[in-house]
């Protein structure tokens, strides 16, 4: 019977992400109502240090095994290797980091098993069936962010599984009682069509928006010639990357690369500072988890403000020279 | 070398509401588009296409009206197309819908590659790649930069992949499937004749008399995972707002900006 919370445990070159003690917040949840088992899942070469780092977490068990060679990106082979685990453990769900790696790994493992793949969940939370079996309520925005609709694995189809997003759970930092290690020792992994031939730093060309740990977004509201030269010293001053709405991309002002939105790129910065922007969902779907974000705009009506954290009300140009003087 | 490229039509706008009594949703437009990072790969497609001297076949599973997608896709440069419809195929999960695009492409033929884009603008889960490779028994890179092939090695690509400050190049044995970012490289357009062109390329169309595939694969009840429930987002966090004068509202702005700075 199916039974246990498993979570993979995702991590890149030798560090345990910090997004897995996300999900372990979550899976205590889960756990409250159900009682089972939180279980950690992690396939490696250099397997004990990581098992180490997984050992205080919070979970109740981990489930290693321990590859031969290195095998990142290989998911040809890393799959087969989950699938396996899975097999073994047979968890009633499985909660993967909403990642490039999640999602390319567990989409293949989904299809080996059957099971289905919820993307990006914001919210999971326990519901009961009439027979008395719980199950998940995996809940998640769709159309951009419009509107969230709830996904649930078929009655019967275990294991429930489901990335998701990072930053919408706080870290874990509750006890941990004793902890269960297993190492699986007769999971083999098979070869892989897949290697890593050469590694380079990556250009950073226009990465900056995406890497930046601030960033101030200018819109139509800051695109005048002197108030966009203002928005420039402003980031200056701030050590920030400089994103912008799509008129400002088409008018030139700023590189397409460096569009914020639906038809651009989804940034993540710690702080951003959003100025002369109204906020349409198609731009503002392209900012997440952000932990301060400030807006500011003459109109006190713009929808800017239903999802900036702070708001204010006023002439760019006021504001941003009384901040640079 | 010859591609298939995985193209979904999207809705122009995302503006949609949810009916409070029906919980359906309603559309503002029902315009469609190829998805951005579809594109893209059609661009990718395309690039390898003319280096390797093959041919690039798109295809789409969707309703029938997706067929001027296709034959925007043949405009810009594609060979071929196919769309894969039929009313059993409406509703799946992205592992039926998968299942199906897999099953499409075995049987239109063999093919080097096959690329998808790496999101849709709609359904937005970046799996649906993943799967085909799954089903197509083949090697998988997702959300990849760019591809590069030399001639001296026919039998793999190497796929240009950006992971957190590194770019990985990931020699693939072929047939490969690979997800393709939005945003990088630069794709072309459609003409005016060369969507008159398209008008004359193959369109193939291919419905469950073609694929015969089982009713437990495709569809509502090919799908392990249903959607039972939609809501409108709570509303939102509205902002706390400064007062002040310009000054006063800079001072606070600078406080905050510094007290999140000063955090680890
Ligand atoms: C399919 C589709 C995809 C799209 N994709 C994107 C996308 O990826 N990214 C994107 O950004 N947009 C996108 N858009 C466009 C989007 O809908 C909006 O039109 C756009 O984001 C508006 O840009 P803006 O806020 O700069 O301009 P506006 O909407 O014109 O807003 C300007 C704001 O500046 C304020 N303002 C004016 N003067 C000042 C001043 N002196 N000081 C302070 N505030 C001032 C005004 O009050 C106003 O709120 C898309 C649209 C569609 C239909
Ligand atoms: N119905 C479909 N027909 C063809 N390709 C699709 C379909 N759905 C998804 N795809 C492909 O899969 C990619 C990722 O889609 P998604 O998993 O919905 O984010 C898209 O960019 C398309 O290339």
């Amino acid at each position: 019977m199916a039974n246990g919370i498993c979570i993979f445990a995702e991590y890149y070159n030798g560090k345990i992400e910090p997004v897995t003690a996300e999900l372990i917040t979550a899976a205590h949840f889960i756990k409250e109502t159900t009682g089972e088992k939180i279980q950690l899942i992690v396939v490696a070469k250099d397997c004990d240090q990581l098992v180490k780092q997984l050992e205080p977490a919070g979970a109740d068990e981990v489930y290693a095994v321990e590859t031969k060679r290195d095998c990142i990106f290989q998911d040809d082979a890393l799959s087969s290797v989950i699938t396996d685990m899975i097999r073994k453990i047979e968890p009633s769900s499985v909660l993967i980091p909403a990642t490039p790696m999640g999602r390319s790994i567990f989409s293949r493992v989904a299809s080996k098993l059957g099971c289905g793949l919820t993307a990006d969940c914001t919210e999971v939370l326990t519901a009961k069936r009439e027979d008395g079996t719980f199950y998940i309520k995996q809940n998640k925005p769709s159309f951009g962010e419009n509107v969230f609709v709830t996904i649930e694995t078929k009655p019967g189809i275990y294991p429930q599984m489901m990335t998701i997003r990072q930053g919408v759970y706080t870290a874990y930092e509750g006890e941990t009682d004793a902890v269960k290690v297993t190492y699986l020792e007769n999971i083999e992994i098979p070869a892989s069509k897949l290697e890593v031939v050469e590694v380079v730093p990556a250009r950073n060309d226009t990465n900056s928006i995406l890497a930046s740990e601030t960033v101030v977004v200018g819109g139509r509201g800051a695109e005048e010639e002197e108030d966009f030269a203002l928005l420039k010293a402003f980031a200056e001053k701030l050590d920030a990357a400089i994103g912008g709405t799509r008129p400002l991309a088409d008018s030139g002002k700023i590189p397409f690369q460096n569009q914020i939105g639906q038809t651009g790129f989804t940034i993540r910065p710690r702080i951003c500072i959003s100025i002369g922007v109204s906020g349409a969902i198609q731009h503002t779907e392209g900012i997440k988890d952000t932990k301060l974000f400030v807006a500011i705009n003459t109109d006190e009506n713009a929808a800017i403000f239903n999802v900036a954290d702070y708001g204010i009300v006023g002439d760019m140009k006021e504001l941003l020279e009384a901040y640079l003087s | 070398m010859n591609i298939a490229v995985l193209m979904k039509q999207v809705p122009v706008s995302n503006d949609v509401s949810v009916d409070p009594e029906t919980h359906a949703l309603i559309r503002s437009s029902s315009e469609g588009m190829i998805n951005p990072a579809d594109l893209n790969a059609i661009e990718a497609a395309l690039q390898l296409k003319e280096q390797t001297d093959g041919k690039a076949v798109v295809f789409t599973m969707g309703p029938q009206g997706t067929q001027k997608a296709l034959i925007e896709a043949m405009g810009i440069g594609c060979d071929e197309s196919v769309l894969i419809t039929d009313r059993c195929f409406a509703g799946g999960d992205t592992i039926a819908t998968a299942k199906v695009l897999a099953r499409g492409i075995k049987k239109y033929g063999e093919f080097d590659l096959i690329l998808s884009g790496a999101l849709s603008a709609d359904g937005a889960t970046g799996q649906v790649g993943a799967m085909v490779a799954e089903y197509m028994d083949a090697p998988y890179v997702g959300e990849i930069q760019g591809i590069k092939y030399d001639e001296t090695d026919a039998e793999h690509v190497v796929a240009i992949k950006k992971y957190q400050d590194q770019e990985y190049h990931i020699k693939t044995e072929l047939t490969a499937v690979m997800s393709v970012c939005f945003g990088s490289n630069e794709p072309r357009f459609a003409t005016l004749r060369s969507m008159r062109k398209a008008k004359t390329k193959p369109l193939h169309v291919y419905t469950n008399e073609e694929l015969q595939m089982a009713a437990e694969d495709i569809g509502l009840s090919g799908s392990p995972t249903i959607v039972t429930d939609s809501f409108e987002p709570e509303n939102e966090r509205r902002a706390e707002m400064f007062t002040g004068t310009p000054q006063e509202m800079a001072a606070k702005l600078k406080e905050l900006i510094d007290n999140e700075k000063g955090k680890e």
